[in-house]
């Protein structure tokens, strides 16, 4: 009888993420500086129709959505493993660093230091430099307590200040090129990044789910965790390879977005029963936040563009300060 | 005096010798920042233009350009080293620093914002720097005062990174949304002291000079509080008046030094470090320690900004956050996290 | 694994759980040297002693939680450390002190975890499972609260509530990490009363109790512990001597037996001088 109800509400949960994303998706293809109204829609997605519109929905609108809702997607699944893994809902991929030494990789390769990698594997090897580092200055704590977060914050702002040295360094043209990549951006993504991350997507989404039930776990603490029969080094390496393939990936796709990781698990917490980690509903939600962001940040300031990282980042700024004045705060733990 | 006497802790003397030295590293610093700069004049044209004499060029370039700079240097690091320390021993949290916490973030959003809206005098920026800090500054004391952020350093650092991102964030998009007042602050932003006309630090000095007035009268309080509040209420303070107290002397502080220099992260954080490493946890010998200590790192840090790229420069805050960054690893690595 | 043997019904044999030369130690501070042990089967067994004497470490280290600096904990003769951590959790449910549960959970979503190393990889939930379920819930008396959440019970039926989910992990060994802390004296009873209960029907128990007088009272088996070894074990009654507890606490007093039940008391406690 109570895994009835579990069932029916996270299935629920899960449904109605996956209708938000569908009209999410429909109003991004819809709006924009050219409208295309929602029969001319389906014509251009049959190839039919105005040329203009078929033009704009194939080669602008659809593939940026595509992109948008991997890229949220996979922010978002990694942060849920992220949060899971470190038992701190700011413990997101963005905060402890990752997003900002792929960035500072992927740069690297942009600005043309000689490095002649393809940004995606840069900044996967970023991702994945990043949270090594994090390990091991963490010691034997591994990514239990503070020094993981703490480490990985340091490595950020190095990351970052190297970043701003790269830009600071080259070639006007090189710096606007490579901007994209520091704010956060639909804008720069590359079609072989984007079939990259779909792959890693599919990877990571598995990984996860197999993990599911051991993830389920280390929701409570360690004792408790192993009590229940959990190899907790084993989980959380894998989980912690999947939130690095995940974010580099992404990153490699849309540059550091902020805060989808944070607030879609957040969002999937909310949506679906408690004592599970809503690993699918993460990540639909991320990709319905990250696809309605990008469209807001298309039309709020039309026919300027803010990006996406922009919007994202302005959207969290409420719900983190609640969470901060929160007066009981156990939602940080 | 008997043998049980115990060594008084504050005891003048115990000071002296590291404040000779680090005094001397001060002076140090002063020379090495009139000294080297990215331009052709070289240390000993340098030396020649500081007695007053060389060419008229190499003059202007010191006593105009080189000579504020490092004035302006001198007291950016002064107020970001004693607002971390002070925020340090409030929040009894050893990684508590102004441009973490969110307390530079709030005030460079502040400032890019009275930009955007045609503020142009000195003292409003300051001024709306200095709310914006105290603004930062609240909204970490709110978070702090909620329950479990209060008893876990990480906790406290992650929200206040989280919150600086966020004010950044929003100061990107304002910057995006108007490009006159991008291309005003666009260098400022990134920290930096190079543009910082003199009259800024006129403007600051009074503000700096109230702060300092706070500083002297929260000293003894603050040291109390570090055994906890309900301690210090024991001891005959009241810690809620110490704690508003220095929140305003912070906000003056880093909003001062923000003016000047822009967002620095990792100046209050590394210089206290060092301070209590030299002078241990009581937080009146680190503020005194933190004196020469953070002029000495801001100027080595604006010196290296100079020199790394020449002839361009680096902005200042990537120099501190290059050098901020292996302190807080290093703080993070060194067994038990130190509680204060 | 042997699933019929696993019912509620079955009064199962214990494997038993001993620890061999068992050393263990606190980053590089030994805590615990070279100390061996066996847990009497079906018995409640009570581990006292001053503070930071290694008790919780012992608990833990007997868990699997921690791993020996040397020496080894066997699990019915084997090394527990070697053995799948899945198999170990059909045999032995720990409750640690801390266990903090994330916000909103309910107490059958506490308990359902307990059925966690009983589900294979495809195996979901089974009808028995939910017997079980339904079975833990009635023995630590949790009717009516199954779906509240945690957060919202008092702190002794949230204790219940974990030691529910031990009961459904179905363990013929349960080592409980001070289940009692923090509640007050009518909960206490509770808590011992269910553990207690929980002995009687052939589960090997062990617990590291702050409370001697509880302790004495509850447990069939006492183990002293000062500075990570063992000075004196045995049944309460036979090895609880002023003696044993100046040894323990560095106070004196004198002991008298409860006229009800004969359980040793405390008496006249004072510092030594």
């Amino acid at each position: 009888m109570f895994q009835l109800v579990v069932r029916h509400r996270n299935l629920a949960a899960q449904l109605g993420l996956v209708v938000a994303l569908t009209l999410a998706a429909v109003a991004s293809l819809i709006f924009g500086t050219v409208a295309v109204p929602l029969d001319s829609l389906m014509d251009a997605l049959a190839g039919q129709g105005n040329a203009i519109h078929r033009f704009v929905i194939h080669e602008l609108r659809l593939p940026r959505v595509i992109a948008g809702a991997l890229a949220g997607a996979a922010f978002a699944l990694a942060g849920c493993l992220m949060q899971t893994v470190a038992r701190n809902r700011l413990a997101t991929p963005g905060i402890i660093g990752i997003d900002n030494a792929a960035t500072a990789f992927a740069v690297a390769s942009v600005v043309g230091t000689g490095i002649s990698v393809a940004p995606p594997a840069m900044a996967l090897l970023g991702a994945a430099v990043a949270t090594a580092l994090a390990f091991g200055l963490a010691g034997a704590n591994g990514t239990r307590g503070y020094r993981f977060i703490i480490a990985g914050l340091g490595i950020g702002a190095i990351a970052g200040a190297i970043t701003q040295v790269m830009l600071s360094r080259v070639a006007i043209d090189s710096a606007n090129a490579a901007f994209p990549w520091t704010v956060g951006s639909l804008n720069a993504r590359s079609t072989t990044a984007v079939i990259t991350l779909a792959f890693g997507l599919v990877i990571g989404w598995v990984t996860a789910l197999l993990l599911g039930r051991s993830l389920n776990t280390l929701q409570f603490s360690d004792p408790v965790a192993i009590n229940l029969g959990t190899r907790l080094t084993r989980v959380r390496a894998l989980s912690l390879a999947c939130a690095v393939l995940l974010t580099g990936l992404a990153v490699a796709v849309a540059g550091p977005v902020g805060m989808v990781a944070l607030l879609a698990p957040e969002l999937a917490r909310t949506l679906c029963r408690a004592g599970k980690v809503p690993l699918t509903a993460s990540a639909l939600a991320g990709a319905v936040f990250m696809v309605t962001a990008d469209m807001a940040g298309r039309l709020v300031l039309a026919p300027l563009e803010l990006p996406v990282g922009l919007i994202t980042a302005i959207v969290g700024a409420p719900y983190l300060i609640w969470i901060l004045v929160k007066p009981t705060s156990r939602s940080l733990t | 005096m008997n043998d049980h006497a115990v060594a008084n802790p504050l005891a003048s003397s115990a000071l002296v010798p590291p404040l000779t030295v680090a005094v001397f590293f001060v002076v140090a610093a002063v020379f090495a920042s009139l000294l080297w700069g990215a331009g052709p004049i070289g240390p000993a044209d340098a030396l020649k233009a500081l007695i007053g004499q060389g060419s008229e060029e190499a003059r202007f370039v010191i006593m105009e350009l080189r000579l504020p700079r490092t004035a302006i240097a001198v007291v950016t690091g002064l107020a970001l080293a004693v607002a971390g320390a002070l925020l340090q021993a409030l929040t009894r949290n050893p990684l508590a620093e102004p441009g973490l916490l969110g307390v530079s973030g709030g005030s460079a959003f502040a400032v890019t914002l009275a930009v955007m809206l045609g503020a142009s005098s000195a003292t409003l920026t300051t001024v709306v720097a200095q709310v914006g800090a105290l603004a930062g500054c609240s909204l970490v004391m709110l978070a702090t005062r909620s329950r479990g952020l209060a008893t876990d350093p990480v906790r406290l650092v992650l929200a206040g990174a989280t919150v600086t991102g966020l004010l950044l964030s929003l100061t990107s998009v304002l910057m995006l949304a108007d490009q006159r007042a991008a291309d005003e602050i666009r260098f400022w932003i990134t920290g930096s002291i190079a543009g910082t006309p003199f009259s800024h630090l006129k403007a600051v000095l009074p503000s700096l000079a109230v702060a300092g007035v706070l500083v002297v009268m929260v000293a003894a309080p603050l040291a109390a509080m570090s055994l906890g509040e309900r301690a210090a209420l024991g001891l005959g303070h009241k810690p809620g008046r110490i704690r508003l107290l220095v929140l305003v002397a912070v906000a003056l502080l880093v909003g001062g030094a923000t003016a000047l220099a822009g967002p620095l992260v990792f100046a209050g954080l590394v210089v206290p470090f060092i301070a209590r490493a030299i002078g241990g946890p009581d937080i009146r010998k680190t503020l005194w320690l933190c004196l020469p200590i953070g002029p000495t790192l801001l100027l080595v840090a604006d010196t290296l900004a100079r020199i790394i790229g020449a002839p361009a420069e680096l902005p200042l805050g990537v120099i501190t956050a290059l050098l901020g960054a292996p302190v807080l690893l290093y703080i993070v690595r060194s067994g038990r996290m130190p509680t204060l | 694994m042997n699933h019929s043997a696993n019912t509620a019904e079955n009064l199962f044999t214990p494997p038993p759980l001993a620890a061999r030369d068992l050393s263990m130690t606190h980053g590089r501070r030994p805590v615990i040297s070279a100390l061996n042990l066996e847990l009497p089967p079906g018995k409640v067994t009570a581990i006292v002693g001053p503070n930071g004497c290694g008790k919780s470490t012992l608990l833990n280290g007997l868990a699997r939680v921690h791993a020996p600096a040397s020496g080894a904990v066997l699990l019915d003769g084997k090394n527990i450390h070697s053995l799948p951590s899945r198999e170990v959790a059909r045999q032995l449910a720990l409750l640690p002190q801390d266990n903090s549960a994330p916000e909103g959970l309910t107490v059958a979503d506490l308990i359902r975890f307990g059925r966690q190393p009983h589900q294979g990889f495809l195996r979901r939930w089974t009808e028995q499972d939910q017997a079980i379920l339904e079975q833990a819930i009635l023995s630590a008396d949790l009717a009516g609260l199954a779906d509240r959440p945690l957060d919202t019970l008092s702190g002794g039926q949230r204790q219940r509530a974990w030691i529910a989910m031990s009961i459904a992990q179905q363990t013929p060994l349960l080592l409980l990490d001070e289940p009692t802390s923090a509640l007050d004296l009518g909960h206490q009873i509770e808590v011992f009363e269910l553990i207690r209960d929980l002995a009687r029907q052939g589960k090997t128990v062990a617990m590291v109790v702050h409370d001697l007088v509880s302790a004495s009272r509850y447990a069939d088996h006492l183990i002293a512990m000062v500075d990570g070894q063992i000075i004196a074990q045995g049944a309460p009654s036979e090895i609880l001597e002023p003696a044993l507890i100046h040894q323990l606490y560095g106070v004196h007093c004198e002991i008298y037996r409860d006229p009800a039940d004969g359980t040793p008391v405390l008496v006249n406690l004072r510092k030594c001088l």
